[in-house]
């Protein structure tokens, strides 16, 4: 495609102010975190550091149990995902394709799902968890998670399901494959960069949630690692040196994964049809 | 026929009854909670029907929060789309570096709320903070600025760290949009010699406004109950300047330990945004119609 | 022979009864001391004792601050509560009213006999005929600033109002803000406006019948008085907690904050020059007395278990004892001082480098913390709409309502007892 010079300058403008936008407080925070104390905290910032330190790393690595929360945080995200998807492909598939009394109505149900203060759930949640021993363990989370992007993933893979070629399917039909099969044999793989995205979507939902697993986690080999990171935060005192590094560590996995299957997340949602 | 509804059921069956037991249920309970007078969890309360309902209308907080949850959304609804609609036309093009720019754009929703909000909360601080000494140098004001000192800055500060954080998600529903208009009907439009402001105005916008309805209406259901950025950075300061209805419930709950109180402002909330909701999706169904 | 084996039958049938009675009782504490450095230092704590004490198992879940007001209520009505819980003065009432608390008098007179309390700090934690929490550390606001910096402008430590006024705006130069004063709806502002109060003759805030009389003239007074000092502070004092006082002062960027202490950060992210470092009383509206305001922290004793509770006893005993007890208390060096006699000769206490280092000044934080008040536990004039009115910081709106909406502080009083009043409801 040609652009006119107006246009590829008015481009340039826009890809930098967004490399700023999103680079510049990066930046700040990881160049932050081998700054020396006095460095962060001095009245004129530097843009580019004066001085190196790895204090901060020894200092979270040493006290506080990173690792495990890591690994807790891994396991939520992605036990969070398998489910989600376990329960959203199925559902997104009969409200795409199959015809049911009450099928409109349940469909917008689901969205509604949305419709109120998350926090509203969360003391009746707390009491139903300690009624099944589920207080304090990570499956309680996953369930939480699970349920806040179960509506929104079902939703997309509705409109993922819309944009398969008809002929495809009904094909398919024709020869006289049963309607599971055809999900499992032709609409799955077609959708699989869909699927996908609404994988990541359920995974970063997971991976970011705060609120329900500050409350109904107790013990510290538990946490995940959003509580585990506001728990370095300390009452009197802040400690920004130590808060940048624990940030840093916070950002760098899910960095890590999405380096590895990020594009198979931004084709998915561009290839699928979203309407 | 019998046969599919039987399937149609066995497939749809476990996530409603999933959806049902962990938040309808609780909701349920949640009304309950609103039609009696527990002050903390785990204490008894008596049965006093609609008095919180009448207690909570009758309190100015409570508009002022529900007003708060406005401006709240809209702020962030027209922020977020400008920013998203900005990023999704860019990455619609091709550059060289496009595929990096595709996947990266994600990074700051990635990030866990909570570390985004101790990142922003350094950078706009008067002590070691980056953002005020820019400001400075670059000569647009001449002493630091408290961004969280007054309810106006605050909120506008707030919104847009919470599009700062959400942004790149919308823009990717958008791009995902766009992809799909055929580049066919760019190449007649050039043909006919339209310039770039009239493919958008006539191709690209008319188009991409069904994705955008849709958009909207699920982003304002979800930026509505944002609550954990708000709380973490002002806790709903100053002087209640972004006490939006989430806030207001949380600190009804938990800090003046009005359990039942809270559970009807909740309640209240949800009626609000189900009304919407059920406007907003006859309102797209309507457009899908034509 | 036959007796024999009836001896080993029954033996072998008292073996599990034997174990059982061996079997350590289990106790959980938890405290909201989350970093990692306060958290390792407890736990050698409890190894220790674990150790001593064969027969009880203590373990540690540190929490946080901001989440405990939801998670203990909700975790103890699940049964899922720990046997130990640190506290504040405002979060005691919350589970006393939720019944899950029963009064420790006897074992804290059996404790003050031994190590002597400073009665400020019971004195949180007794209203209606108990005491509901056994004091562990004290923390006392101060007026801190570097020496070098005051004498370079040629003052002296203020220690009456209108002295500290003038040094603020003195040393209010070059882009430094003269006074970092908060101005948060947060529990700092509380503390550090009722400070004001306590030393401007606003010590009481209610009556001896229960009645408020936060609305007098001498709470408008406090409240002008600090409105206009933190004109002196930075932009961002308005979203201040601890941790932005500290780190202006670190910075230089405040010449004086009020603060429980800044010895920590001063010594690691400033120039932690301990001969430079200076610490005051607050200064007081006459120069009478200097008050402040003393803000204990306690534990409540949770288990309704006979055993769980006595192994806690012990535990916290352990904790008193003035061996261990320095050792406890500098797990933030600098900040927490002790509640006993005993531990503020402690020589575990006085070992500590850091402690060493800034001997002179923790001496005065020592000494200021004597005459410590805390708003609605003086006088024993208690009520328990005190938690509510903390709880929600209506101490600290009241300022915001002059701060950031532009109220006269008499206006904003009176709207303050207004709004005191609805939350005791």
């Amino acid at each position: 495609m040609n652009r006119s010079l107006g246009l590829n300058a008015a481009l340039v403008a826009v890809v930098a102010f967004f490399v700023v936008l999103v680079g510049l407080p990066f930046w700040w925070v990881v160049s932050g975190s081998f700054k020396i104390p006095q460095e962060i905290i001095a009245r004129s910032p530097t843009m580019i550091p004066q001085s190196f330190t790895l204090q901060h790393y020894q200092k979270l690595f040493e006290a506080s149990d990173y690792p495990v929360y890591l690994v807790n945080s891994l396991i939520v995200a992605a036990s969070s995902t398998v489910l989600t998807l376990l329960l959203a492909i199925p559902a997104a598939y009969a409200f795409f394709r199959l015809v049911f009394p009450g099928r409109g109505i349940l469909y917008r149900t689901i969205l509604l799902a949305y419709a109120f203060p998350s926090i509203v759930v969360l003391i009746p949640l707390f009491g139903l968890f300690a009624k099944v021993g589920l207080v304090d363990r990570l499956p309680a989370l996953v369930i939480v998670n699970v349920a806040f992007a179960l509506p929104f993933s079902i939703w997309m893979l509705r409109s993922f399901l819309a944009g398969v070629p008809k002929e495809i399917e009904e094909a398919a039909v024709m020869d006289g494959a049963p309607t599971l099969t055809i999900l499992r044999r032709i609409m799955i793989p077609l959708i699989a960069p869909g699927i996908a995205s609404v994988g990541i979507y359920a995974f970063v939902t997971a991976w970011t949630e705060y609120v329900f697993a500050s409350v109904l986690i107790l013990s510290d080999a538990k946490r995940t690692l959003p509580v585990g990171f506001s728990g370095i935060i300390g009452q009197y005192q802040i400690d920004w040196g130590l808060l940048l590094a624990g940030a840093t560590v916070a950002i760098v996995p899910v960095v890590a994964i999405f380096a590895l299957i990020g594009r198979g997340f931004v084709s998915g949602l561009t290839e699928g049809a979203v309407k | 026929m019998q046969q599919t509804r039987a399937l149609a059921f066995v497939l749809v069956a476990p996530a409603l009854l999933f959806l049902a037991a962990t938040l309808g249920w609780p909701l349920v309970q949640a009304v309950q909670l609103s039609l009696q007078d527990v002050r903390v969890i785990g204490a008894p309360g008596a049965f006093v029907g609609l008095d919180n309902y009448s207690r909570v209308l009758s309190n100015p907080s409570f508009w002022n929060a529900a007003w708060l949850s406005v401006v709240w959304v809209v702020a962030n609804a027209v922020l977020q789309t400008v920013l998203a609609l900005a990023v999704a036309l860019v990455l619609n093009e091709k550059f060289p570096g496009v595929r990096v720019a595709r996947t990266w754009v994600i990074l700051t929703w990635i990030v866990p709320t909570v570390v985004v909000v101790v990142i922003w909360r350094w950078l706009f601080s008067t002590s070691g903070g980056m953002i005020n000494p820019l400001l400075i140098q670059a000569g647009i004001v001449e002493r630091p600025v408290g961004f969280f000192a007054t309810p106006w800055t605050a909120m506008a500060t707030l919104v847009f760290i919470n599009s700062w954080r959400w942004f790149p998600f919308i823009a990717l529903m958008m791009l995902a949009g766009l992809t799909r208009i055929p580049d066919d009907l760019y190449e007649a439009a050039r043909i006919d010699g339209a310039n770039a402001w009239q493919r958008f105005r006539r191709i690209t916008w008319p188009l991409l406004a069904p994705t955008l309805g849709v958009l909207a209406v699920i982003g304002t259901l979800l930026s509505f109950n944002v609550f954990d950025i708000i709380w973490l950075l002002t806790s709903g300061g100053p002087a209640g300047g972004s006490r939006t209805l989430p806030v207001l419930i949380y600190e009804t709950a938990f800090k003046g330990y009005r359990l039942s109180e809270a559970a009807t402002v909740s309640v209240l909330a949800t009626l609000l945004l189900m009304a919407f909701a059920v406007v907003a999706t006859r309102a797209l169904d309507r457009g899908d119609d034509r | 022979m036959k007796s024999i084996l009836k001896l080993a039958l029954a033996t072998t049938m008292l073996m599990p009864v034997a174990a059982l009675a061996q079997e350590p009782v289990e106790v959980t504490l938890w405290h909201m001391e989350q970093p990692p450095h306060r958290v390792a230092r407890v736990q050698e704590l409890i190894d220790a004792f674990n150790a001593a004490n064969p027969d009880i198992v203590v373990k540690q879940e540190p929490q946080n601050w901001g989440e405990v007001y939801a998670k203990a209520p909700a975790a103890l009505a699940a049964g899922q509560g720990p046997d130990m819980l640190f506290a504040i003065p405002d979060f005691t009432p919350i589970l006393k009213d939720i019944g899950a608390l029963t009064s420790v008098e006897d074992f804290v007179k059996e404790l003050d006999a031994k190590h002597d309390f400073v009665d400020s700090t019971v004195e949180a934690y007794s209203y209606d005929g108990g005491v509901w929490a056994v004091p562990l550390y004290n923390m006392a606001m101060n007026l801190w600033y570097r020496k070098s910096v005051l004498e370079e402008a040629g003052i002296e430590a203020p220690t009456t109002w209108e002295e500290w006024r003038a040094a603020a705006e003195k040393l209010s130069v070059d882009g430094v803000s003269g006074m970092g004063l908060p101005a948060n709806k947060q529990l700092y502002t509380d503390q550090t406006v009722y400070s004001v109060m306590v030393n401007g003759g606003a010590t009481e805030i209610y009556n001896e019948d229960g009645t408020l009389r936060f609305d007098n003239p001498e709470t408008v007074g406090a409240y002008e008085f600090y409105a206009d000092l933190n004109t002196f502070s930075p932009a961002d004092s308005t979203s201040w907690t601890w941790g932005e006082a500290e780190a202006c002062f670190s910075s230089k960027a405040c010449a004086m904050v009020m603060q429980f202490s800044v010895i920590a950060t001063y010594d690691t992210q400033a120039e932690g020059d301990a001969a430079d470092l200076g610490v005051a009383a607050i200064p007081s509206k006459d120069g009478g007395e200097h008050n402040t305001i003393s803000y204990a922290n306690a534990v409540m004793l949770l288990s309704k278990d006979e055993a769980k509770m006595e192994a806690s006893k012990k535990f916290v005993s352990f904790l008193l004892e003035p061996e261990n007890y320095g050792r406890f208390l500098n797990m933030e060096p600098g900040l927490f001082m002790p509640v006993t006699a005993d531990g503020a000769e402690a020589e575990t206490f006085w070992a500590d480098p850091m402690v060493e280092k800034y001997r002179e000044q923790i001496e005065t934080v020592i000494d200021n913390a004597q005459n410590g008040r805390l708003f609605g536990f003086t006088s024993g004039r208690t009520f328990p709409s005190i938690a509510a009115i903390s709880a929600q910081n209506i101490i600290a709106e009241t300022l915001q309502s002059i701060v950031v909406s532009g109220q006269s502080a008499a206006e904003a009083v009176t709207a303050g007892q207004a709004r005191m009043q609805e939350v005791a409801q």
